[in-house]
């Protein structure tokens, strides 16, 4: 079923709909909020607030909107929200929990390590541009549905996308030419 | 070489990036069963909510500068925000009045985590005909943070309410508090 079609039903009060539009969209959002957040705890908390809150607001969800862009614009929101908090409760436990997530993983080896190389070099950006980035790249939004998500125009963010391709690209040309 | 040389590199990344992670299934698991005892939750409340639930009162006004077109401050505006008060129910929402005065602006929005920040979802209308927006919106009582958006694109803190605390990479943000019902300190 189509995301306008759930959408729909959702509107109407059917939370089976509504569940299955977080289950499609669960992944897309928890990879953003891992990557803006680098806490897996922290990244879960949001993504649930994010659809409760979406839930909350669905009945007012204008239909002439894509549900995604949406969902992403509530999302990025509330990980930036999310990020300023934890930096004032000045959480340090991201590497022990990062130590944790590979001891119990259960992926082929060489996708657990490409991806964790990727997304330790992705974490080394300045957070505008690790989001462009992640918007662009990882979730393949269009520039107009990113102004949307963020609030920038297409303009700047063209721009964050490119510096953060400048700032990651002898990142990654070590990493596969490895 | 060209930034297009390097395209496949970023393609690349991005595709590692989408590799599931461990746990997701029963992390995903957990999430729609938030998501059904939330509507569960939600289905109580409603039925609460048809008691009568409020009756207007004012409250402040503010004097800013906004420049429309550029999104600078450069000419004065005013903003006020109105709480809603009764002696109702204390799980009802009450009315929050905001109001915005912006000369030159084509249209002005509100902006929350009550609408999900969708630019779209609270438009505000001129209430005097020339330079004064406005809207209500029904707000459960607690924080809520807000901002106004000026023909689209600028984004603008109420500077008469408090700010929040959280700044999102640069942005400033505002802050309404909802007494409960209850509370006589309106």
């Amino acid at each position: 079923m189509t995301d306008e079609a759930l959408v729909a039903r959702a509107v109407e009060g059917d939370v089976d709909a509504y569940a299955t539009l977080a289950e499609r969209y669960y992944g897309s959002c928890a990879r953003i909020a891992r990557r803006m957040l680098r806490n897996d705890a922290d990244a879960e908390d949001v993504v649930q607030e994010t659809f409760l809150r979406a839930l909350r607001a669905i009945k007012r969800f204008d239909r002439g909107r894509v549900f995604r862009v949406w969902l992403f614009t509530i999302l990025v929101n509330q990980c930036r929200t999310a990020a300023t908090s934890r930096k004032r409760r000045q959480l340090r436990f991201t590497d022990d929990e990062t130590a944790l997530d590979r001891a119990t993983d259960e992926r082929p080896t060489g996708v657990v390590e490409e991806t964790s190389a990727v997304a330790a070099a992705v974490d080394r950006l300045d957070p505008l541009l690790r989001e462009a980035f992640l918007l662009k790249y990882v979730e393949g939004l269009e520039y107009g549905e990113m102004a949307t998500i963020t609030g920038a125009g297409v303009s700047a963010l063209k721009m964050r996308v490119k510096r953060a391709c400048d700032a990651l690209r002898p990142m990654l040309e070590t990493i596969y030419h490895d | 070489m060209t930034d297009r040389d390097f395209e496949h590199l970023y393609e690349r990344a991005g595709a590692a990036l989408r590799a599931p992670a461990s746990g997701e299934d029963a992390a995903r698991e957990r999430m729609v069963q938030r998501i059904r005892a939330e509507a569960a939750s939600s289905t109580t409340r409603r039925g609460i909510a048809l008691l009568p639930w409020w009756a207007a009162v004012a409250a402040a006004a503010v004097a800013f500068a906004v420049g429309l077109g550029t999104g600078r401050a450069t000419r004065p505006a005013t903003v006020s925000a109105t709480r809603g008060a009764s002696g109702a129910a204390d799980l009802a929402q009450r009315p929050v009045e905001f109001v915005f005065v912006a000369p030159t602006a084509r249209n002005v929005s509100l902006v929350g985590d009550f609408n999900g920040w969708d630019a779209k979802a609270t438009p505000m209308r001129r209430t005097d005909g020339r330079t004064t927006w406005s809207v209500a919106v029904p707000l459960p009582a607690g924080r809520h943070v807000y901002a106004f958006v000026v023909d689209g694109d600028a984004w603008v803190a109420d500077p008469q309410a408090p700010l929040a605390p959280e700044q999102w990479y640069g942005q400033r943000n505002s802050v309404v508090i909802v007494a409960s019902l209850g509370d006589r300190r309106l």
